[in-house]
């Protein structure tokens, strides 16, 4: 519109008189550079430069890093979610996602506990050579296995296997320490009594806090042992809870891969209904041709051509995610879960086909357009890639 | 020697349709985008079995097939149609006050016009008189701004040049007497963020109008069905994108754009730029303040940075009617006086206003089956969620949208008890997926002084454009608009 149109506009002047008046009183936006990101640095840094400042043996497999922060402060964090440590291993950068197990009341130090397992390529690493002193990156603390007060209610069922313990560790340390107004109720299954991890502090707790009850689950017990054995089944349940009210309570699952089929369906068996029941994510399956859907014709060790758009061509094998194939060629995407839910690395596939186990969660227009989440995704034939 | 013709800086709804309408002219183009996936605020997530819609509620401007709206008619241009399915919304809202007020307007001009007189049958000719107005203005509207009569005159077109800057307020008040009626039609309010008292009359009359003449859409698949379809437009007509890739810098020379430099260091020799980065962003952080003359830092400095929002993500196991839901648009307040509720916005006590949508009503399929999903949202400025120390965020952020829910449930009780998943959004989760400063999700303040008459968008820097919500108006359609406008003034420079 023209200057000598607009002037018409009953108004205008008086506008134009006032915009005069802020001009001139106008204070420099220039001082305010940095602002935006130094007041998100304070709640997500991007990444957190950590050191072990200790390490404890828990039981004869698991092991508890105690890490500070190496040059910032470590932000603070809701009790369940996870850092995703980076390192390099034999070479290769990568990352893995582990569950804080100290409590957020401090964040003098976050605690991750881990347990050896086998063929655990980044585990057995950090159990077998990390020391206290040295340093790493990770990730600032994410995910969503959490409390959330608005609709979780404050009668809380946590069912662990082994190493899945830790976010309930840091519930639980929470819960206690700061008396909170949550009835807890841990059910733990272990492979034998003394691999019980935080056994001495759970049953130190559960003895001074009544809202805190432990019930322990052996698979493999002693011949001594008289507790519940087997695995955590309706009926070991509903003795650890009763029967009232199970269909109230929130119930929160985090263990090895195969206890959660086991215990979902033992959970709808007891009338659980789907949104009482939070589940922690879990990485890439141990052996992914196990998986529903997967294609009978392709094996684990076939291999299969990744191009990239620099024009660059190296083989990955179709049992082993992508992203680690990328990273052992040096190609390190932007990563927090690896478990197929953050997005992090989200690329686009320019051709061919893969695999993701439910549980990689891809966005409806994602899948339109051929973006994969490589972390849990598998070539099922040669790939292209936009990257 | 430059590496590309131009560079975009940010892939969000104006970065996009900027790159695919200068890719699509032959203009070698590299967009930049500092996350991993396009839109902006056009975007989802996913959490458990829903897909969370992040911005968009009603999309303005489709038009139908028949009656084609501005929007519609650039998707088309852009040949994205064929990509792309809408839902047309059925209602503009129901606007509530719990225990005092509850009406329905339909997206229709007439069946409007009876809800609101079966509900105030005192005031039946002012109603009239109010639509007339708004048509009256509107019409008028398209012909001084949209075709530019070269002859407007405050005798040729009155009702324009009488009624474009007068607050909205007044003119509620000169038509209508019950501040529920006021109330009940002004309420698109806050999808400009400005309180009537201070939202210029022509702004509201257009936007009211519009949404009831070229109806409300919803896209299929949410506002990343969009973003992702334009981005692969813009990759199949031969564009370079690179995501996870922020711009630190952009190079000025003697008043010319000449590269940016980005976050991991690599410079990229450009001579022009469309930064879809916001206005405030590119001077304050990209351009050395050397370079920015003394008035536009000025210009800037007098400018007032407009609200953001808190957004409750809600996620329940059984379908709307089941919970009362029959509205998609559902605008809860707990006062008539707008002032007073977006005062509250400035504070950490319960909102006074906010808009409840729910996606499925209008497409049964947005969420899995038995399931559906809705937004909560209230206004909300960041100054106070800055106040709070880091350690007590996440317990504030749970407290105040505890309080957003309290009200919700005043009106839909049946809610809580299907909650299956619950994400909070709060201005500081805006800052840091935009980067705008405090979090501003419709860029500017929309007020008048602050609006396009007084601002014409222009750079002082030669090759350098701008796209988005701070470069004109918040929204969709505008934003969408503002990068096919901004790419247009490009081409026809390079010509």
């Amino acid at each position: 519109m023209k200057k000598k149109v607009k002037q018409q506009i009953s108004g205008f002047s008086e506008i134009e008189q006032e915009i005069r008046i802020l001009r001139k009183q106008a204070p420099d936006r220039s001082v305010e550079k940095g602002q935006v990101s130094r007041i998100i640095e304070r709640l997500h840094p991007r990444k957190l430069n950590l050191a072990v400042s200790e390490i404890r043996e828990e039981t004869a497999s698991a092991k508890t890093f105690r890490l500070v922060s190496g040059d910032h402060y470590l932000p603070p964090f809701l009790a369940g979610q996870y850092i995703n440590l980076f390192l390099d291993v034999n070479g290769i950068r990568t990352s893995r996602p582990y569950s804080i197990s100290s409590s957020p009341g401090q964040t003098a130090y976050y605690d991750i506990t881990l347990r050896r397992v086998k063929n655990g390529f980044f585990s057995n690493y950090l159990m077998d050579e990390v020391k206290t002193g040295d340093g790493f990156q990770s990730t600032s603390p994410a995910g969503y296995f959490h409390h959330n007060p608005l609709f979780h209610g404050k009668d809380l069922v946590f069912l662990a296997g082994g190493s899945g313990i830790t976010p309930f560790m840091s519930m639980i340390r929470e819960v206690t320490d700061k008396g909170m107004d949550r009835r807890i109720h841990l059910i733990y299954g272990s492979q034998q009594e003394d691999d019980i991890i935080f056994s001495q502090e759970l049953s130190e707790r559960a003895s001074r806090h009544v809202n805190l009850s432990v019930t322990h689950v052996i698979t493999a017990p002693s011949s001594s042992y008289a507790g519940h054995t087997g695995f955590i089944t309706g009926e070991v349940i509903r003795s650890a809870l009763g029967n009232q009210g199970l269909t109230e309570k929130m119930f929160y699952l985090c263990g090895p891969e195969a206890m959660y089929g086991f215990v979902l369906s033992n959970l709808e068996k007891l009338g659980v209904p789907k949104r009482r029941i939070r589940i922690e994510i879990f990485g890439p399956p141990a052996d992914i041709t196990a998986h529903p859907g997967w294609p009978e014709q392709i094996t684990k060790a076939d291999r299969f051509q990744i191009r990239l758009k620099n024009g660059r061509v190296f083989e990955a094998a179709a049992g082993e995610p992508l992203m680690n194939s990328l990273e052992r060629n040096n190609i390190t995407l932007e990563t927090s879960c690896r478990s197929g839910v953050c997005s992090l690395c989200r690329t686009k596939l320019l051709s061919g086909k893969v695999f993701h186990p439910a549980g990689a969660q891809i966005r409806k227009s994602d899948r339109k357009y051929g973006y994969i989440h490589p972390c849990m995704a598998y070539p099922l034939e040669d790939l292209e890639l936009l990257i | 020697m430059t590496d590309y013709d131009a560079v975009i800086i940010g892939a969000g709804n104006g970065g996009l349709t900027a790159g695919l309408t200068l890719a699509r002219a032959g203009v070698k183009t590299l967009m930049l985008e500092r996350h991993n996936i396009p839109g902006g605020c056009a975007t989802s997530f996913v959490r458990g079995r829903f897909e969370f819609e992040v911005a968009l509620h009603q999309l303005s401007g489709m038009g139908t097939e028949s009656f084609p709206g501005p929007l519609r008619s650039m998707l088309k241009d852009l040949d994205m149609m064929k990509d792309l399915a809408f839902v047309q919304m059925e209602n503009l809202y129901r606007a509530v006050l719990p225990g005092q007020m509850d009406i329905t307007l339909k997206a229709d001009r007439a069946e409007a016009i009876q809800a609101l007189k079966a509900k105030f049958p005192q005031e039946t000719s002012g109603i009239d008189g109010f639509f007339d107005l708004v048509w009256a203005f509107c019409n008028q509207w398209i012909h001084v701004v949209i075709m530019k009569d070269p002859e407007a005159t405050s005798e040729k077109h009155p009702v324009y040049f009488q009624y474009a800057l007068k607050d909205t307020q007044s003119v509620l008040d000169e038509f209508f007497k019950n501040p529920l009626l006021k109330s009940a039609v002004g309420i698109y309010w806050s999808y400009m963020g400005m309180p009537p008292s201070r939202l210029p009359f022509g702004d509201f009359a257009v936007i009211f109008w519009a949404y009831t003449e070229f109806k409300p859409f919803h896209i299929k698949g949410g506002s990343q069905a969009l973003s992702n379809a334009l981005l692969n437009a813009y990759i199949q007509a031969g564009g370079d994108v690179h995501f996870n890739c922020g711009v630190k810098k952009i190079i000025v020379k003697d008043n010319r754009v000449t590269g940016i430099v980005t976050d991991q260091g690599d410079e990229i020799a450009t001579a022009n730029i469309v930064s879809n980065a916001g206005t405030y962003t590119t001077y304050v952080e990209l351009i050395d303040r050397e370079h920015i003359p003394e008035e536009s830092r000025r210009e800037l400095g007098a400018r007032t940075v407009g609200t953001s929002a808190v957004t409750i993500f809600l996620g329940m196991d059984a379908e709307p009617e089941a919970l009362g839901i029959r509205e998609a648009t559902n605008f809860i307040t707990e006062t008539t006086d707008n002032d007073l509720a977006f005062s509250t916005f400035r504070t950490l006590d319960p909102p006074m206003a906010m808009l409840f949508t729910c996606y499925d009503v209008d497409d049964p399929e947005f969420s899995p089956k038995g399931a559906c999903q809705a937004a909560i949202v209230s206004l909300a400025y960041s100054e106070p969620w800055l106040s709070i120390p880091t350690t007590r965020y996440h317990e504030t952020k749970y407290r105040y949208a505890q309080d957003m829910l309290n009200t919700l449930y005043k009106v839909f009780p049946d809610v809580r008890h299907h909650i299956e998943e619950i994400d909070v959004a709060t201005p500081l989760t805006h800052m840091r997926y935009l980067g705008h400063p405090g979090g501003a999700i419709y860029g500017f303040e929309q007020s008048a002084r602050d609006s396009e008459l007084f601002l014409d968008g222009s750079s002082p820097i030669e090759g350098l454009y701008h796209a988005g919500a701070f470069a004109g108006m918040g929204g969709f359609q505008p934003t969408l608009m503002s990068g096919q406008s901004a790419a247009r003034k490009l081409i026809r420079q390079l010509k």
